[in-house]
């Protein structure tokens, strides 16, 4: 059997290409890394790195395992990353995936919450626009896309902050974060409000979408023969209308979901949520390169079997993509 | 448009239904427990358990709590007994007799003695152990211990090194954790709090240690929670889910509700745009001192720091304070300025660039701003550089920048503050660009003398060297403001940045 019969067999070919993306992007993030200046030393000491002899500092340079050669150096992160420990993060001294265990579910569950909210609120504006288009109701609702789209999440974010601690002197952020089963009341509250945030980011595009599908499916043959078999006009809205036009929308929200892994940095930065997206960013600035490497792989992963989902729910939608 | 009553029923369904979640939200808020728990924000999680390593801010106030350092500073920044009950120097300044506090004991029930300063000294020199404050006591030749009495014998005369005597990163440490190798693993140290749990990202939490060798603190416990952004911290301040926090930015100070009480101090830190002499166009003195003479402080400090903080020469300790009407042009002069530039070569002006890290202090990038439009009144077009803090770091200990807009920290003796700068063997002497014989002779002066009044000579001449050569342009000491719920009482806030003096501290 040649190579090109292999590649036909159903999921070989794309296996194939997600593993190059991901080889391609663990590549990638290696070296802009090593590329901008600074390194773990100058991240840890900063400018007391200036009191170190050069002998400590080539000592360090072993103990941060950046004396080895650049191959050297890929090869035992991809090592640690592939046997499930992702590295050591120096600054709190336990292993990446310690600190990933604690931080990945608050992101996932702020992404989800963003999602879900920014789905439902986007078809239902979505659907409240393209009912009449060109109306006052259909401005309204374009006018929530457009400004959900132009106002940044940490202008939203830091002025719902601002506003329920300083007027009602509610910030429940401020306590120890909480998971869903130590205190689910606690983690209701400290997720509704940047959860509200993301939904927002996340409704506008699908608000957008949702109305364009649906205005496309509004005029098609079989919507006007549902109306005159005489089905209620609900029905139609919803069966006929709305779940023909659930490509784009899912396509959309599929999407969303992966940027929200990344959109999350800025707002749990402000909401003080310990989550991946914060994790990334103090090891940034810390020159942690295992852990800014295995974080960002995570989230590649997660694009990916995203983006897988959300064939397996396009083919649920429309069995006619199976054949 | 017609509105169905059915329609107006489900609308005023959903209203009620978000009016009754939110309203129950702010209502029902986590209640405040009626403990002395007392919980501070900070923007940094603690990144290390070494105290004698500590860089980081965080790591330096939340150690300061649970480890003693042999003096201490008070708050009028005076040098005060720590875990040294009295001292005193030999006539020629090279040798320092310190006696040790009785029965005090470390955190594990083990009791502190002069084989634990020893060894914590030993810890501290041995190059090995990377400590931070090492530069400061290098003169160190020999230590002595006879029971709770140490000698430290002196390779040249060194009074200021009582000084580097405090702080963090001269911790003292058990001597059997440091042979146990248990340093950075295990917290034990002697201070008014003992180490809890730290939950990397999230928190630190100490507790009062009841065997602390001073009045034992009325705080039951002391929370560090990481909360990434000051505007975040003054939100949680207003809502009262933190009690205590230290915040540098002077907008977000400001902002303070008339629930909160705000100590605001002058601290040793300065703002400064760092000339590198060594680089052109700084190499020509004339264009360093049209510098010098085309910038008002008090304009930077109106403009980049909300008219919040002091107008400064080179040195801040308040002992030694420089004077900072006695530099050449206390007052802009621009036409002085041009004069300079004229006679340097530039008689058109010139462009400049300055490295900034905007992440690196509160006012960065507006005193970079200020900078840039008062020199273009001389002439001098300034760029700025923007880079992230580990570049700035990374370029800064390279000396590859022309000038660099710093926040600086200063010391309580000048000694400790600017050898490592401005002598020709400091280890930052790359950093400062700048450096002669004279300087060298009057920090020798300066670290000799017993007396104050040589020492005070010694480092006026070093300011004035500083200032009529325009080494750096030395701008304001911004405040430091701990902001704190007025339920906490007692607390005494310290220009070093320490939060020691939560030891005094109470809630109501």
């Amino acid at each position: 059997m040649n190579f090109r019969k292999v590649l036909k067999f159903p999921g070989v070919s794309r296996t194939l290409s997600v593993l190059t993306t991901l080889f391609g992007i663990s590549v990638f993030v290696f070296l802009v890394l090593r590329v901008i200046p600074g390194d773990s030393i100058t991240g840890a000491f900063g400018i007391e790195t200036g009191a170190l002899t050069p002998q400590q500092i080539a000592e360090l340079r072993v103990y941060y395992g950046i004396d080895k050669s650049l191959f050297m150096q890929y090869i035992s992160w991809m090592q640690s990353f592939l046997s499930g420990k992702f590295g050591f993060a120096y600054s709190t001294g336990v292993s990446v995936s310690t600190l990933t265990k604690s931080s990945l579910p608050v992101t996932i569950e702020l992404a989800i919450i963003g999602t879900v909210l920014g789905v439902i609120l986007g078809i239902a504006i979505g659907m409240f626009s393209a009912k009449k288009p060109g109306s006052t109701r259909d401005f309204a609702g374009q006018l929530f896309g457009l400004l959900a789209l132009a106002i940044p999440g940490f202008v939203l974010s830091t002025g719902i902050v601002t506003i329920m601690a300083n007027k009602f002197h509610y910030f429940p952020n401020g306590y120890e974060y909480m998971t869903p089963w130590e205190n689910p009341w606690m983690n209701f509250q400290q997720m509704m409000f940047p959860g509200l945030v993301l939904g927002i980011a996340v409704a506008a595009p699908v608000m957008r979408t949702t109305r364009s599908a649906l205005l496309e499916t509004v005029d098609k043959d079989f919507v006007r023969t549902a109306h005159g078999k005489g089905v209620p006009n609900n029905k139609v809205q919803f069966r006929h209308i709305l779940r023909n036009s659930l490509i784009p929308i899912v396509t959309m929200t599929g999407i969303q979901f992966g940027y929200l892994l990344g959109g999350a940095v800025i707002v749990e930065k402000i909401f003080a949520l310990p989550g991946m997206g914060r994790q990334i960013l103090d090891a940034i600035m810390k020159r942690e390169y295992a852990t800014v490497q295995s974080s960002i792989m995570i989230f590649a992963i997660m694009f990916v079997l995203i983006n897988v989902a959300t064939d397996i729910v396009y083919r649920k939608i429309d069995p006619r993509i199976l054949k | 448009m017609k509105i169905s009553q059915r329609r107006i029923r489900g609308l005023v369904a959903i209203a009620s239904t978000v009016s009754i979640i939110t309203g129950s939200l702010i209502a029902a808020g986590p209640a405040q427990a009626a403990t002395k728990d007392l919980n501070i924000g900070l923007t940094l999680d603690i990144d290390k358990l070494d105290p004698q390593g500590a860089t980081s801010f965080a790591t330096v106030r939340a150690l300061g709590l649970v480890y003693g350092s042999l003096v201490e500073v008070g708050p009028k920044l005076d040098i005060r007994p720590g875990l040294a009950r009295s001292w005193g120097f030999n006539a020629e300044g090279t040798q320092l007799r310190l006696h040790l506090r009785p029965n005090v004991k470390f955190q594990d029930g083990s009791t502190f003695d002069g084989a634990d300063v020893k060894a914590s000294l030993d810890r501290i020199l041995d190059p090995a152990n990377k400590a931070a404050a090492r530069a400061n006591i290098l003169t160190i030749k020999t230590i002595t211990v006879d029971g709770l009495d140490v000698t430290l014998d002196l390779t040249i005369p060194n009074v200021a090194i009582l000084a580097a005597l405090d702080g963090v990163n001269m911790s003292m440490l058990s001597s059997d954790d440091i042979k146990a190798g248990n340093i950075g693993k295990t917290v034990n140290g002697t201070g008014p709090f003992k180490y809890v749990s730290w939950e990397p990202g999230q928190s630190v939490k100490l507790a009062a240690n009841a065997t602390y060798w001073g009045k034992k603190p009325k705080l039951d416990t002391v929370t560090f929670r990481v909360i990434p952004t000051e505007a975040s911290i003054l939100s949680a301040l207003n809502a009262g889910t933190i009690q205590f926090s230290v915040i540098t930015s002077p907008l977000v100070a400001k902002q303070a509700g008339s629930n909160l009480k705000v100590y605001k101090t002058p601290g040793l830190a300065y703002v400064t745009l760092q000339l590198n002499a060594k680089v052109a166009p700084f190499d020509k003195l004339g264009v360093r001192l049209a510098i010098q003479c085309a910038v008002s402080r008090a304009e930077v400090v109106k403009t980049a720091s909300s008219n919040e903080g002091k107008v400064i020469g080179p040195i801040t300790s308040p002992a030694y304070a420089s004077d900072p009407k006695a530099r050449p042009c206390p007052n802009v002069d621009l036409a002085k300025a041009k004069q300079y530039l004229t006679d340097a070569g530039y008689p058109n002006g010139l462009t400049i660039k300055t490295m900034v890290a905007p992440t690196q202090f509160a006012t960065a990038s507006g005193t970079a701003q200020s900078l840039k439009s008062q020199l273009a009144k001389a002439g001098i077009t300034l760029e700025i550089d923007a880079v992230d803090d580990s570049t700035f770091v990374t370029r800064w200990l390279a000396g590859n920048f022309g000038s660099s807009v710093a926040n600086n920290g200063g010391r309580i003796d000048p000694d400790t503050m600017y050898t490592r700068y401005f002598t020709s063997t400091g280890n930052l002497n790359k950093v400062a660009g700048y450096s002669s014989a004279t300087l060298d002779a009057n920090f020798t002066k300066g670290k000799s003398s017993g007396r104050v009044a040589d020492r005070k000579a010694a480092y006026t001449a070093i300011s004035k060297e500083l200032e009529d050569n325009a080494v750096w342009i030395w701008l304001f000491a911004p405040y430091e403001y701990r902001i704190a719920a007025k339920s906490v009482t007692g607390f005494i806030p310290l220009a070093t940045g320490s939060l020691l003096e939560l030891r005094k501290a109470d809630m109501s």
